[in-house]
Formats: structure tokens, C-alpha cells, sequence
């Protein structure tokens, strides 16, 4: 109920700091409580004298009927000390009467009716006190009495000590008799049956009980200027209003509701902490305010929590609550509380914890917020304002809070937002830096591994040869060629020969292969004698030389080709015989292949040939080859390990391989009526090739001889 | 009982990040970074120990360890019988904060004060910027004990806190005897004023009555 009612009242306060302040009073302030009509006056309670009067008496009477039962020894004090208290209320009142009309005049406005009525209900009180002692009733008489006239000894010594020293020396004063009559409990016969939690409880107790009596008198005395403090920290407070979590470097959320209902509770508590008299009674306060406040930072951010972020909480919390009296409360606990006991656990902590925040609080500067001196001043001077949702929320304009409350969650809002795009660019730079990476990857892959489009394998299948002998001697008569050391030089050679080719092809129309032998043997010659490379040459004339219908241009083009694709078998070749058989045991095993497997693939081929049968030694063939063939010279070798099976066996053979399969399947498909007089003549020899691949070296050195 | 209950007051300060948090968490709970933990806060904490027959409450407290707080420490040190200073091996700058407090502490409590200096975060031996043998030199210049640990792994938490309750309870037995003779005259004193307040208790009494008839 307590704190409720603080923290509304702390509220209402808040609201009037935020008005201005007003010396109108109005009608109905001034008149009498009770409702009768006449004037009131504050120093009765707000009450007319009459009316005052009769209150009075109903609550003597009302505490007369109850003490009667119990009267405690030290009941007399408490009227006393009422008297007492009024009197030096009034004296405050009067001393402070300039600061009425002065702002920070409210808390005090607010305050004082609670004084007036404490001191009405302070018997109430006294009897709750003697009734808490009921649990110690057990312990026997002798202990009460004895409880009671300690009590009432700290009282007196006390009362007398105030009015005649400082402060501090009452605080220690005090100090000494709580230890002495802990010492006299622990070790005294009469307490030697309690139990020793027990004990505890009544040392507790016993403070608890001197305090509540002489809280008027201790509590904020005169002598001390400890009110100024409080009126201090109080404007202090409210100049540092704009402060927010954020500025703290703490996370709570302004804005979430049940971080909001927890900071209220904490707030709560703190407020509550003036409600109450006994220093032990305000540290539990302030232990549950802590508490609260570890529960927010809890929720807000999980785990436990440690000093660090608790701090800037709980000065975010006090700065928040702006408690009433706070210096006054925080000064009469130190001063009053139990230092060897309370002070130590728990409450000791969390009220050295206040005393951090408000010690924090009062020297804060704008280097402890981390802003520039400037920025601060600002704030101070309230040239910059800044609206915060929990500002608002105490504002009692609905609309106002919530407008707060959506701009500070649209502010979050656009805080993801901006994040949402720094992500969105993030990932589209990391997408343009993978599409370039990746085109550069395949760029570089293209060209380590360039595309190399494979010829159409073409089987040599020597058994078809074998089959169709008639078809071969002219093409291999020249592979005898190899006898002749071969050079590596193919561009010059390859002009004259065309040259001979067309020559050839003209004479060959009138189907002479005599005569195309002798020419080509005289090419050979020419070859030779240039380039030493007559065989190769020769192989080339030999497939055009049958083409009648070709154009001259096609044939130059074919022996270009043919003399390039040469160029591969050539340069890996040294020449002379060695080369030779080597390539021609290749041609044997690819012949052995072409059985099993190649040829089914041939056929195809062979079906294809037919319809060119018109020229039988397909030039489109040879091109197609050839085509393929310019890669070998520079490549062949790299190739060799590359998946063109042709290639791989031996890079260098191939072209030489793929001519002959030329003029094989041409030989094949061209009509034996085509080809027949040149080839039969040399269509045994031949035979006899290729079914060994060492007759085959050997049968064109004897072609050579022949030549020769 | 307040004889056989010796109530240490331990400050754990340092500057933040350094693990003061985890340090304790570690010593009180035995858990690191764990969901599992029973306390909410890890700001003040207590442990009983109990020591060759001795028995100690130890109540630890945590303090904020940012720049801004740093003026606030004197508050926290009130009374206090130990403190443990904890730096960060991997952070050089930690350790000259340690030094700043060991001044402090030492002027404000003076050599009653027992100090443990302690570097945390041996887990992180690779990134060590703080010169061991430095900070053990330091130490002992102090009249401080040095530690190492793991608040992560849980090396030396344990001894740490070991060391320094061995520490303080010399210290209190130094303290007590040397005060005997001061509680001596104290508890004269005190006797005295139980006279007082026999003889006083009556007067009240009568100025009660006196007050009420008024």
C-alpha cells in the first residue's frame, strides 16, 4: 500500500515540478476537512480548530481503549516525543518559509502532511512495535523488561545527545549502544535461553524499535543542513531529467512494457523507502528497489548480472523515481543503521550501491555520459530537448506518450531498417565479387583448357583395307618416303607440290595413273631436293589425284592442310627409319583397335562416303581432318595427355593416321571402278603392310628403291 | 558466535571486461557462462568457508568497473578486509588500472587491507600482452599476492580466494591481539555507561508522565 501511495504522491510532485509554481491557493484548500465550512488550518491537520479538537479526542480515546491492555513503559515517550515533533515541525516550517515560494517548495508541501500524520497515529504505531515484540513474548519477562529498558535508555541518551552534539557523534553514540546491547544479549544470563537467531532477530529488533521513536528527531535534524542536501539532489534530479538509458550505457528498453512495469516497481520501492522510519525497514527497501533492478536488467538482457551493468541501472532508476527526502534517507542510514550487521550483507551492498548512484548523480559531468561538454550544456540548459518515451509515459497527455513511444519504435525501426540495406549491399557486393570471380575462373579455364572440338574418330580399319587391297598402293607408295631424312621445314615445300597436284589433277583426267606416278615421283623428287621431305608430300598428292572434279583451289587448300597436319608427325620426328617405324607399329595396334571396336563406328562413315562417291578421295574428308590438324604441330605434344584418344596414343602419328584412314575409307567407298588401274598395281604389296607392321617399314624402302 | 564467525568483506574491482563477473561466478557457482546459474545477480555474493575450525563468511563484492565509476570505488571499499584485483592478461591496459586501485585501497584502508592481484583469462595464454613476471614483481613490491586463472576452465579460482582468506584471518588475529588492549578499555567504558544507564533508567519514566499531562 505503502509504496503505491508513495509513488503516486511522487508522481503528483513530478507533475508539479512541471508546472509552474502558483501562490494562488484555492477556496477550497483552505477550508476545513471535515467539510463544516469554517477555515482550516494546516498546523490541525487541514482541520478547524473544532473539528481538530474532536479528532483529537476520538484518538486519545481510540488509543487509551488499546493500550490500556499493554502499556508499555516507554509509551509515554512517544507523546512526548509528538509534542516535540510539532513543535520543531512548526520551527521548520517557519524556518523555511521563504522556499514556499520557490519550486523545490513541493516535495516539502508534500512531505509535510505525512509528518502530521505520523505524528497523529504515531501511538498506532508504538503498539504495532509492542505487538512485533509478541513473538518475543517466549523469552520471558524478565527479557522484556529488560529489552524495554534498554530501549528506553538508548532513547533518552540519544534525545539528550542531539540536542547538544553533532550528529555524527549521536551516529556513534549509537553505534556503541547497539553494540553493547548485542554484546549484552549474546552474553547476558537472562537471554541465555534464546536461541541464537533469535538473538539476532532482537538485536534487529531492538534497533528497529529505538529508531521508530526517535526517527523525528534523528531523521533530517536541524542542526544538520541535510534538508538543503535533499532539496539539492532534488533539483539535481530534475535538471539531469533528459538522461536516459541510453546515455548510461544501459539496456534497458524504454519502450517494452514489462521492463517498464519492472522499473516502476523498482521506482516504487525506492519511493517507499521514506515511508518507513527504522533504517533496517529503508535498507529493505532498497534491497528490493535492487532487486527490481536486477530483474529488469534480467529480462532485458539475460544471465546474471553483474556490477557493471547494474550501476548505470540503478542510477537510471533514481534519476527516474527522483525519491523524496533521498539525501536525508541516505544520511540517517548511514548514520543510524547497524554497521556491524546490517551493514554488511546484502542491504550493506545494495545501499552502498545508492550511495554510488547518487554520488554519481550529483558529480556527473558530460565526460561521465560520454558527450562533448557542449552537447551537455545543452541538455542543462534545455537548449536541446529531447523527447523519450519514458519522459512522455509521465506526462499525463495519452496522445503525447504515444507518440513518443512510436517515434522511438520507429526509430528502431528504421535502426533495422538501415541494417537490412547495409545487409542487402553487403550481399549484393559479395554477389558481384562472386560473378566476376567466377568469370574469371572460367575465363582462365578456357584458356588453360582451351575447347578442342575432336575430329570425328575415324577408325582405320586395316582388315577393310585388307578387304579392299586394290584400293591402297598409290597413297603408301609415298609413305617409302620415309627413308628420306625428313626436314622440318613444310611451308616452302608445300608450293611446288600443289603446284604438282594441279598438274596432276589435269593430267589425271585423261586417267593415266602411270603417268600421276611418274609425276608424283618427279614431285617427290622436287621435294626432296628442296625440303628432304618428299614423303609426306607425296602422301598428299596421292589422295587428290584421283579428285577429277575437284577445283584446284580445293586441292591447294587439301595439300596445305595435309602438309600442316604433317608438320605434326614431322617435328617430334628426328626422320630417317626410327620415326618411321614407330609410326607405323601405331598404325597397327589403332588397326588392331579399329577390329574390336572402331569398327562399328566406321560404318557409319562408310555410309556416309558413299554418297560422295562422286570423288572418291573425298577431299571434304581430308579438309575435315585437316582442320583439326592445325592444333597438332603446336599442341600435339601438350595433348598427349589429353583425352582425344587419337591424339593420346601419339600425338605426333596422328595426322599421318588420319590421312591414312582417309584414303583407306575413300578407297573403301569409292567404286573400284574409280581408282582401279593406279591402285591394283601396288594392291598386293600393300596387302602384305599391313596385316605386319614391320613389312610394312620395310616394303616402302624397297618402293623408294624403285622410285630411285 | 561472533567469536568462532569471522565476516570478511572482499571487494573484487577491475576494469570492465576483465571477467570479475565470471571470477565469482566461477568460485560461488562452479559454472562458466551457463545457463544453469541459480543467482540472478552476480553482484554481491556470499560464501562460508570453513578453515582449520575457523569459520569465515566471505561477502564478495563486485564493482562497476567502467572509467566513469572509477570515482566511486572509495564508497565501495568502506570497511572492506580483502580485495581482489583482476586484470586481463590479453589487455595491456588493464593492469596499470590495477595499480591505480592498489594506491588507492592502500591509502584509504592502509596495510589492514589484504590485496590479491589476479590475471585472468590464462586461457588466452597466445594473446598474453601483460609481462608475467612484471605483474609478480608488482605484486610483491605491493605486498600483494599474484594469481593466474581461468574464470573459463576454473584454474586457480578456487586459490584465490583460498590464499586470501588464509590472508585475512592473520590479519584479524594481528588485529585482534593488538586491540586487545584497546578493547580493554573500551569495554570499561562501556561498563561505566551501564551504571549510567541504570541510575537514568528512572527518569524518563517520570518526565513520560509529566509530558502526557501536560
Amino acid at each position: 500500500m505503502m509504496p503505491i501511495f508513495a509513488l503516486q504522491r511522487s508522481y503528483k510532485y513530478m507533475m508539479y515540478a512541471t508546472k509552474q509554481p502558483s501562490l494562488r491557493i484555492k477556496q477550497a484548500d483552505l477550508k476545513c476537512k471535515n467539510g463544516c465550512g469554517y477555515y482550516g488550518n494546516p498546523d490541525w491537520g487541514g482541520y478547524c480548530s473544532k473539528c481538530y479538537r474532536g479528532t483529537m479526542e476520538k484518538d486519545r480515546h481510540h488509543r487509551k481503549s488499546h493500550s490500556d491492555q499493554s502499556r508499555s513503559p516507554v509509551a509515554g515517550f512517544s507523546k512526548f516525543e509528538e509534542k516535540k515533533r510539532q513543535q520543531t515541525d512548526k520551527k521548520s516550517k517557519y524556518l523555511n518559509f521563504a522556499p514556499v515560494f520557490r519550486k523545490t517548495s513541493a516535495a516539502k508541501d508534500v512531505g509535510r502532511p505525512e509528518r502530521h500524520h505520523e505524528s497523529r497515529h504515531i501511538n498506532p504505531e508504538m503498539q504495532k512495535l509492542e505487538l512485533e515484540y509478541m513473538s518475543y513474548i517466549h523469552l520471558g519477562k524478565q527479557v522484556r523488561d529488560d529489552f524495554f529498558k534498554f530501549v528506553k535508555f538508548f532513547n533518552v541518551n540519544i534525545r539528550n545527545e542531539v540536542s547538544s552534539r553533532p550528529i555524527e557523534e549521536v551516529a556513534a553514540a549509537a553505534q556503541k549502544y547497539y553494540n553493547f546491547f548485542a554484546n549484552r544479549i549474546n552474553t547476558h544470563e537472562i537471554y541465555a535461553k534464546a536461541e541464537q537467531d533469535v538473538k539476532d532477530h532482537l538485536i534487529d529488533f531492538f534497533e528497529k524499535f529505538s529508531m521508530t521513536l526517535l526517527y523525528g528527531i534523528l531523521f533530517c535534524p536541524h542542526a544538520t543542513n541535510d534538508e538543503e542536501k535533499d532539496l539539492a539532489i532534488q533539483r539535481r534530479i530534475r535538471q539531469l531529467s533528459w538522461v536516459n538509458a541510453h546515455h548510461l550505457d544501459c539496456c534497458i528498453s524504454e519502450t517494452s512494457m514489462e521492463v517498464r512495469d519492472l522499473v516502476y516497481a523498482a521506482i516504487t520501492h525506492l519511493l517507499g523507502m521514506d515511508s518507513v522510519k527504522a533504517p533496517q525497514e529503508k535498507l529493505s527497501y532498497v534491497v528490493r528497489c535492487c532487486q527490481s533492478v536486477v530483474e529488469v536488467l534480467q529480462h532485458c538482457q539475460g544471465g546474471p548480472v553483474s556490477a557493471d551493468e547494474f550501476l548505470p541501472a540503478l542510477i537510471f532508476v533514481v534519476l527516474k523515481a527522483n525519491p523524496a527526502r533521498l539525501k536525508s534517507n541516505i544520511l540517517y542510514v548511514t548514520r543510524f543503521c547497524n554497521d556491524t550487521r546490517l551493514m554488511q550483507g546484502e542491504g550493506g551492498y545494495y545501499f552502498t550501491n545508492l550511495c554510488c548512484a547518487v554520488s554519481f548523480i550529483e558529480n556527473l559531468t558530460a565526460e561521465s555520459l560520454n558527450m562533448s561538454e557542449e552537447e551537455f550544456q545543452g541538455y542543462m540548459s534545455g537548449t536541446i530537448t529531447s523527447v523519450s518515451a519514458w519522459e512522455s509515459a509521465l506526462v499525463a497527455c495519452e496522445g503525447m506518450h504515444q507518440l513518443c513511444e512510436h517515434l522511438s519504435q520507429l526509430k528502431g525501426l528504421s535502426e533495422r531498417m538501415d541494417d537490412v540495406q547495409d545487409a542487402t549491399q553487403s550481399l549484393r557486393e559479395s554477389m558481384e565479387a562472386f560473378k566476376k570471380e567466377i568469370n574469371t575462373k572460367v575465363v582462365e579455364i578456357r584458356e588453360s583448357t582451351p575447347l578442342i572440338i575432336k575430329p570425328r574418330k575415324v577408325p582405320i580399319s586395316l582388315d577393310k583395307q585388307d578387304s579392299n587391297t586394290t584400293n591402297l598402293p598409290s597413297p603408301i607408295a609415298p609413305t617409302v618416303i620415309a627413308t628420306n631424312p625428313v626436314s622440318e621445314h613444310l611451308e616452302p615445300v608445300t608450293i611446288p607440290i600443289t603446284i604438282d597436284t594441279v598438274t596432276d589433277e589435269t593430267d589425271h583426267d585423261q586417267g593415266s595413273v602411270r603417268h600421276f606416278y611418274a609425276q608424283n615421283l618427279a614431285a617427290q623428287e622436287l621435294n626432296l631436293n628442296d625440303s628432304k621431305k618428299g614423303k609426306l608430300q607425296l602422301d598428299i598428292t596421292t589422295p587428290c589425284m584421283p579428285i577429277d572434279t575437284l577445283k584446284q583451289s580445293q586441292s591447294i587448300e587439301l595439300h596445305g592442310y595435309d602438309t600442316q597436319s604433317l608438320d605434326g608427325f614431322i617435328t617430334p620426328d628426328d626422320g630417317s627409319l626410327l620415326g618411321l617405324s614407330n609410326i607405323n607399329y601405331d598404325i597397327d595396334l589403332s588397326d588392331l583397335s579399329a577390329d574390336n571396336s572402331a569398327a562399328d563406328e566406321l560404318t557409319p562413315e562408310k555410309r556416309k562416303s558413299p554418297n560422295f562417291i562422286v570423288d572418291p578421295f573425298s577431299p571434304l574428308n581430308a579438309p575435315c581432318n585437316i582442320s583439326q590438324s592445325p592444333l597438332i604441330p603446336s599442341t600435339a605434344a601438350d595433348l598427349a595427355s589429353s583425352s582425344n584418344t587419337d591424339l593420346k596414343s601419339d600425338g605426333f602419328v596422328l595426322p599421318f593416321k588420319i590421312e591414312e584412314s582417309n584414303l583407306l575409307d575413300t578407297q573403301e567407298s569409292s567404286s573400284p571402278v574409280n581408282l582401279p588401274s593406279p591402285i591394283k598395281p601396288h594392291a598386293p604389296h600393300y596387302s602384305g603392310f599391313s596385316t605386319q607392321g614391320v613389312q610394312f617399314r620395310v616394303s616402302p624402302v624397297i618402293l623408294v628403291i624403285i622410285i630411285r | 558466535m561472533a567469536n568462532n564467525v569471522h565476516n570478511f568483506k572482499v571487494v573484487l574491482v577491475g576494469e570492465g571486461c576483465v571477467g570479475k563477473s565470471s571470477l565469482i561466478l566461477q568460485y560461488i557457482e562452479n559454472t562458466f557462462n551457463s545457463s544453469h546459474i541459480t543467482t540472478v545477480q552476480a553482484s554481491f555474493l556470499t560464501k562460508k568457508l570453513n578453515i582449520d575450525g575457523q569459520r569465515v563468511s566471505l561477502a564478495i563484492w563486485d564493482t562497476a568497473g567502467q572509467e566513469q565509476f572509477h570515482a566511486l570505488g572509495p564508497l565501495y571499499y568502506r570497511n572492506s578486509n580483502g580485495a581482489v584485483l583482476v586484470y586481463d592478461i590479453t589487455n595491456e591496459s588493464s593492469f596499470p588500472k590495477v595499480k591505480v586501485w592498489v594506491k588507492e585501497l592502500r591509502k584509504m584502508l592502509g596495510n589492514d587491507v589484504c590485496l590479491v592481484i589476479v590475471g585472468n583469462k590464462t586461457d588466452l595464454e597466445k594473446e598474453r600482452h601483460v609481462n608475467l613476471q612484471e605483474a609478480e614483481q608488482y605484486s610483491e613490491a605491493v605486498g600483494a599476492i599474484h594469481f593466474q586463472t581461468s574464470a573459463k576452465l576454473n584454474e586457480g579460482v578456487e586459490d584465490v580466494f583460498l590464499a586470501l582468506t588464509n590472508k585475512m584471518l592473520e590479519q584479524a588475529a594481528k588485529q585482534r591481539s593488538r586491540s586487545e588492549t584497546l578493547e580493554r578499555q573500551g569495554s570499561q567504558r562501556r561498563n561505566v555507561i551501564i551504571v549510567d544507564d541504570e541510575e537514568t533508567a528512572a527518569p524518563p519514566t517520570s518526565s513520560k508522565q509529566c509530558c502526557s499531562h501536560s
